[in-house]
């Protein structure tokens, strides 16, 4: 009876986990092992491991990574701002808003605020220094991304400072420390992993980021995401394009591996 | 060993926003190795004082000295004097080695020193061998000997301890309060304790501030205190007791619940109205006829060492008594006391009157 129930109330999570997770893994991994006739091949991810795709591996990392930097030195001295506010609430709702606009008008409106007679130009021109190409650029992709991924950075972080106990801030200064060592032997270890869990929610979906690629950075940028969806859509070649999705699910295991969050003393 | 002020507060006020007032023109002294208790209901500015001299938050006006000098403005991290918080505030992120290490390693001291210091730290509060639990895996009691270590380990000249007692269980606190009051004679510390418990701050205490309403009521030893309390409110305060109106009829001569009594008290005007105080054990059961009050037995509880009855007079005045002796609900006895059981306290007098008449004794009419 019992058991049952037990078994009706976890029928939907078992569907959900097996149609929209498990197989896609495993049909990607299936589809990974061949090449464009439908032959069973090794070639795909051999590939992967030539000079193109290894370049076009580390960009993309790279890219990932200076957008969760700049993130992170954002968000981090802002949540910062946030929590010893009063209206800490309405702000941090402020900061969250943009994040229920969809993804693509987002980007849009950065396609007009950033073309040749867009705002930014117009203020550019107007304190004299004229006039300049930005988009299609790798600072329009980064400054878009980062503004994108921002609330995701910021929310963990917002809340691991929030629950850190204004008294251990205190008994830190009253030992002696100064602001500053307070900040780096307190503050910052105990809301390490709030920084964690921010670094997991941006570096990951911008190892994977497409859209933005081709809208703001005009295909000048290619990241794992964008070959993927080219793979797919264009060439056609199912195989690689899943090859790639492989590495890509890989490299996110390790990268939560690593950053997971070790609960210790936290009560 | 000569009195030697420590820490002396100059008329501080302390409000926030330009409104409420949580401290108002509050002047003390703290003499060096004593142990000091500011005693009052929460929201009487006496975890205000603690922050104030631990440096956590600013006077608005008037000055805080240490030593002689102007502290005001030395922030908290450059003042000789540390502090066992309420909730222990101590860092989850490390062990209970190095939470009692955190202050010396700010202070750069050699790593044997701080070996040294920290093991010593440690046994003082019988915590050696848990120098590498976690925090997490000490229970209350333990966790409040390590924020005791944390504080000692770095000689301050004060100890502040905010309410450090309020979280344990009852048994574990009349342990604390003997440990915490041998502690303090041990070091020679000054220690500054902030407590709404008035059998702590009773217990342990050389002197008590009892505080209300962002000012201090009355300083002084328990046994002051407790004996002679300034007025209503710290009567009321510090221990239970018997309030009733009164009339001060000449000297040695005092009116109240109908009758006139020989009392102790003298140098007040001829007439003055004030109110009387009885502690329930100084009053003793006797029969009806002997006794100089007669009252009606409201009601009765055994509380262990004695019983605790309520009792009304004919004037209806509540008379709390505590006695060895039983008697029955409903049952008309009498109260007899002693002269000197009968505390006078005169209505709106300030510490200052209330000692000056307590020392002299001899004039009248000096007041207003």
């Amino acid at each position: 009876m019992n058991n049952k129930a037990r078994w009706f109330y976890l029928l939907p999570y078992v569907l959900w986990i097996g149609l929209f997770v498990i197989t896609p893994i495993l049909l990607v991994v299936y589809y990974s092992f061949f090449d464009l006739h439908g032959n069973f091949t090794l070639a795909n991810y051999e590939k992967l491991f030539t000079f193109v795709y290894m370049k076009m591996i580390a960009s993309s990392f790279w890219y990932a990574f200076l957008i969760t930097a700049f993130c992170l030195i954002i968000a981090y001295p802002a949540a910062y701002f946030i929590t010893k506010t009063k209206y800490k609430q309405l702000l941090l709702l402020l900061v969250i808003l943009p994040s229920w606009i969809n993804l693509l008008l987002k980007a849009y409106a950065f396609l007009g605020i950033f073309s040749t007679d867009g705002a930014a130009n117009n203020f550019l021109e107007a304190v004299g220094i004229g006039a300049q190409q930005i988009l299609f650029t790798d600072f329009s992709f980064v400054f878009v991304s980062v503004y994108i991924f921002i609330p995701f950075m910021l929310l963990p972080i917002f809340n691991a400072l929030d629950k850190l106990n204004p008294a251990l801030i205190d008994a830190s200064r009253d030992l002696g420390a100064s602001a500053w060592t307070t900040f780096r032997k307190v503050v910052f270890p105990l809301t390490l992993s709030g920084v964690k869990s921010g670094v997991q929610a941006v570096f990951i979906p911008a190892l994977s980021l497409f859209m933005i690629t081709r809208l703001i950075a005009g295909n000048r940028v290619i990241t794992l995401g964008t070959a993927i969806e080219q793979h797919f859509l264009v060439t056609q070649d199912w195989g690689m394009g899943s090859a790639i999705a492989v590495f890509l699910i890989i490299t996110m295991v390790v990268i939560m591996i690593v950053t997971g969050t070790r609960k210790r003393g936290v009560q | 060993m000569t009195k030697e002020v420590i820490i002396r507060f100059d008329h501080v006020t302390k409000r926030y926003d330009n409104d409420a007032v949580v401290l108002d023109h509050v002047s003390f002294e703290i003499e060096r190795g004593k142990f000091y208790t500011l005693l009052g209901p929460s929201g009487c500015g006496k975890t205000t004082i603690l922050r104030l001299i631990a440096g956590f938050t600013e006077a608005s006006e008037g000055d805080i000295y240490f030593n002689g000098k102007r502290m005001n403005n030395v922030p908290a991290n450059k003042r000789q004097v540390n502090t066992v918080f309420q909730d222990y505030a101590l860092f989850p992120h490390l062990n209970v080695y190095e939470n009692v290490a955190f202050g010396l390693r700010i202070k750069k001291v050699k790593n044997s020193e701080i070996d040294r210091r920290v093991k010593e730290a440690l046994r003082f509060v019988n915590l050696s061998g848990y120098e590498k639990r976690e925090i997490t895996e000490m229970s209350g009691g333990q966790r409040q000997r390590v924020a005791i270590a944390r504080a000692i380990v770095n000689e301050p000249e004060v100890i502040l301890l905010d309410e450090p007692l309020s979280a344990l269980d009852l048994k574990l606190r009349t342990e604390m309060q003997y440990e915490l009051r041998d502690l303090q004679k041990r070091l020679g510390i000054t220690f500054i304790f902030v407590t709404h418990d008035q059998e702590e701050a009773l217990a342990m205490s050389d002197e008590i501030f009892v505080l209300n309403q962002g000012k201090i009521q009355q300083s002084g030893t328990p046994t002051d205190i407790y004996d002679e309390p300034i007025n209503r409110f710290v009567a009321d305060f510090i221990g239970e007791s018997n309030i009733v109106p009164g009339k001060m009829i000449r000297d040695f001569e005092v009116e109240f619940a109908g009758k006139v009594f020989e009392c102790v008290d003298q140098g007040l005007n001829q007439n003055e109205s004030v109110d009387i105080v009885i502690r329930p054990e100084d009053l003793e059961i006797t029969s009806w006829n002997e006794g100089k009050i007669q009252v009606k037995v409201d009601s009765q509880l055994f509380r262990g060492v004695h019983y605790e009855m309520i009792c009304y007079d004919e004037a209806q005045n509540e008379w709390l008594v505590h006695s060895t002796k039983k008697a029955t609900v409903g049952e008309k006895i009498g109260l007899n006391f002693e002269p000197e059981a009968i505390h006078v306290m005169r209505l709106g007098e300030t510490e200052e009157e209330f000692d000056k008449r307590l020392e002299s004794y001899q004039e009248a009419g000096y007041e207003q």
